[in-house]
């Protein structure tokens, strides 16, 4: 298991965002995590990568504790966050240079320039940012989630705003980290086009609890998988 | 080495982008026109030049910190507002790295404003006999109100992340160190006066170029101000780790 | 006419009498030095003021100071001397009969003009304070452009480091390729 998350609780000012998450993840999936707006999606990723704190529950990564072990989870991780800003004044190689700097093993220029290259950056790793259209940053983002080589991967809609054939390149470039580099994919969506695609297992959660959680093939016998969506989401499930 | 990599990464950004080199070539022209005004003015250019380098002093200083406060409240609360402090905070980096990377690139543009300065310094305190030991004083107590209160202005950049609200904070407090420089001699001069004066780590900082520039008073008066000038540095310091190490998105 | 004498003599005695109060009064007397200056703005002067003892006892605890006054054409005014001088006033605990005191009065020139300065001297024991004579002082203006050699630096340096902003934008630019 390389993510196992125990009776989680998160209150924000009274309101309880999470209401004890139980949910594990296997290493080598593609994880789709679902739920409608408000449900606490990017309330867990953010516990789970570090950002914040729960007020009770476990999360290990990869056997290490996220609340006592912040900085070896990190070592282990990577994420890419819904909206992710970027050092506009740099360009995408002094980018990915510098968050390579941050980790143990720095990258040399070499591996940078073959991770632009495999997140499609040609001949482009040289201009500035803020010339850089919003699939472009996208790339880049995935490019710097990638700059440590993690185990597990975290992505928040990372589609959101692409374009068709931008959609399939990033479906194209995860399946194949997956599947030839073994990475754990944690991927947040409401596009469930992407989850059917892309994921092997997924979890619904909605109100702050997981409502449903299996492989998505299984699931897919009882109907498509918006039927499933829509039949575990709506009011008065729980 | 990761404060260093941020540390570069800030002072980068002040260089190649105008937000940072816009401060320096106002700093440079505000004290082009201050020292052509104090040395040409009819009643200004005939003070004693220990006078007119002791008010320069002053206004470096001033400028200093204020850049400082700018930069402070643009540290956490800048990033955040841009969206970029997320992918900062996912490497292994501990926030209290990050605030020492940033309170790094401060002092590094003080330092800049200082050799900046210096050429001022030196025309207009020709002739001046503690020229030299004034600058002296200069760097390090305008290094020590600089670290003040940039890693003030940092704390609450990370405690309010808005960078407006951190500004304007950070602006009322230097304003409010500033105010009693504004009060004229014989209300300085009260109980009250003086206790605020000797409490004012601005004011410590400002009695002490006048007492070392103008009095030619040695090291032995000094002390006590700057030992609260210390005292004050190390409470922002506190302050900015207690503030930086509680930070969440 | 047998009252004429008496009215003649009352005068007489009244005039003696205000002159006898007079000179009562100005057992001391002042001058000053020099009666004429001519100098530059920025220039610095001393005026000497001599106070004499002219009664036969000693005068003790007298106040001197030095006043001016702007007499330039349209802008007559006093002056407050808080930047032309640092001793305005001085005390002479004694000066003995028949003696004299030399005051020193130092006195940078802030500002061009026409201006007289004399010295006043206060003895409590009398009626009227007593002035020495007007001296003139004539100022004249000097343009500074360039004192302390300040224009190269406050000209040059803002032009330096714009260069040099402008230097490193121009070196990123070319070693960059923008979209």
């Amino acid at each position: 298991m390389i993510i196992s998350v125990e009776n989680l609780v998160k209150k924000y000012n009274g309101y309880t965002a999470l209401d004890g998450l139980n949910f594990s993840v296997e290493a080598g999936d593609i994880f789709g995590f679902l739920g409608p707006n408000g449900a606490g999606k990017t309330t867990t990723i953010r516990i789970l990568t570090t950002m914040i704190k729960a007020d009770s529950g476990n999360v290990l990564i990869d056997g290490h504790d996220v609340f006592r072990e912040p900085l070896a989870v990190k070592r282990t991780i990577n994420a890419l966050p819904e909206s992710s800003g970027y050092y506009e004044w740099m360009t995408a190689r002094e980018y990915l240079e510098f968050f390579s700097c941050l980790y143990e093993e720095k990258a040399s220029k070499q591996e940078i320039y073959k991770l632009l290259e495999v997140v499609g950056f040609h001949g482009k790793e040289d201009h500035l940012i803020r010339s850089y259209s919003r699939g472009m940053k996208q790339r880049l983002g995935i490019a710097r989630a990638l700059v440590n080589r993690p185990k597990l991967l975290f992505l928040d809609e990372p589609t959101n705003g692409l374009d068709p054939k931008g959609r399939r390149d990033i479906h194209d470039l995860l399946i194949d980290l997956n599947q030839k580099h073994s990475t754990t994919i944690f991927l947040s969506t409401h596009l469930l086009d992407d989850v059917e695609r892309l994921c092997n297992r997924i979890a619904i959660i909605n109100y702050g609890k997981i409502v449903r959680t299996g492989e998505l093939d299984r699931m897919k016998g009882k109907g498509t998988i918006e039927d499933i969506f829509f039949m575990s989401t709506k009011e008065g499930t729980l | 080495m990761k404060p260093a990599y941020i540390m570069q990464k800030e002072i980068k950004e002040s260089i190649l982008t105008p937000k940072g080199f816009l401060w320096y070539i106002l700093t440079s022209v505000i004290l082009s026109v201050l020292s052509y005004l104090f040395l040409t003015n009819s009643e200004l250019s005939l003070l004693d030049q220990g006078e007119m380098l002791y008010m320069i002093m002053n206004f470096i200083t001033a400028l200093g910190v204020l850049i400082g406060i700018v930069f402070g409240a643009d540290s956490f609360a800048g990033e955040i507002e841009r969206g970029t402090l997320e992918a900062l905070l996912l490497s292994p980096v501990n926030k209290t790295e990050i605030a020492i990377g940033k309170l790094g690139a401060a002092l590094t543009n003080w330092g800049i404003i200082f050799v900046i300065s210096l050429p001022y310094l030196f025309v207009v305190g020709k002739g001046a006999q503690n020229l030299l030991i004034g600058i002296a004083y200069l760097s390090i107590l305008g290094t020590l109100l600089v670290i003040t209160f940039s890693a003030f202005s940092m704390g609450l950049s990370a405690r309010i992340k808005s960078m407006k609200n951190s500004l304007i904070i950070s602006f009322f407090v230097f304003l409010l160190a500033g105010s009693p420089i504004f009060l004229s001699a014989a209300q300085r001069g009260t109980w009250f006066g003086r206790i605020l004066d000797f409490i004012n780590p601005f004011a410590d900082a400002i009695n002490t170029f006048d007492s070392v520039v103008i009095d030619s008073q040695g090291f032995s008066y000094q002390i006590e101000r700057v030992v609260i000038i210390c005292c004050y540095t190390l409470l922002s310091l506190w302050f900015l780790k207690k503030s930086a190490s509680r930070l969440e998105m | 006419m047998k009252r004429l004498p008496l009215l003649l003599s009352t005068i007489i005695l009244a005039i003696i009498g205000n002159y006898a109060l007079v000179f009562a009064a100005s057992r001391i007397s002042v001058s000053i030095d020099p009666v004429f200056i001519q100098a530059n703005m920025g220039d610095k002067i001393t005026y000497t003021g001599t106070i004499s003892n002219n009664s036969d006892n000693v005068v003790n605890n007298i106040i001197a100071y030095i006043s001016l006054a702007n007499v330039t054409q349209g802008q007559e005014s006093p002056m407050d001397l808080e930047d032309w001088s640092a001793n305005k006033a001085i005390k002479v605990d004694a000066i003995p009969p028949h003696g004299t005191y030399e005051g020193k009065w130092p006195i940078r020139l802030i500002d061009s003009g026409s201006y007289v300065a004399y010295v006043m001297v206060v003895d409590k024991n009398d009626n009227i304070p007593v002035s020495s004579a007007m001296s003139r002082l004539e100022i004249k203006r000097v343009l500074r452009l360039n004192p302390n050699n300040v224009l190269p630096v406050a000209l040059g340096e803002p032009i330096l480091i714009g260069t040099v902003f402008l230097f490193i934008s121009f070196k990123r630019r070319k070693g960059l390729r923008s979209l």
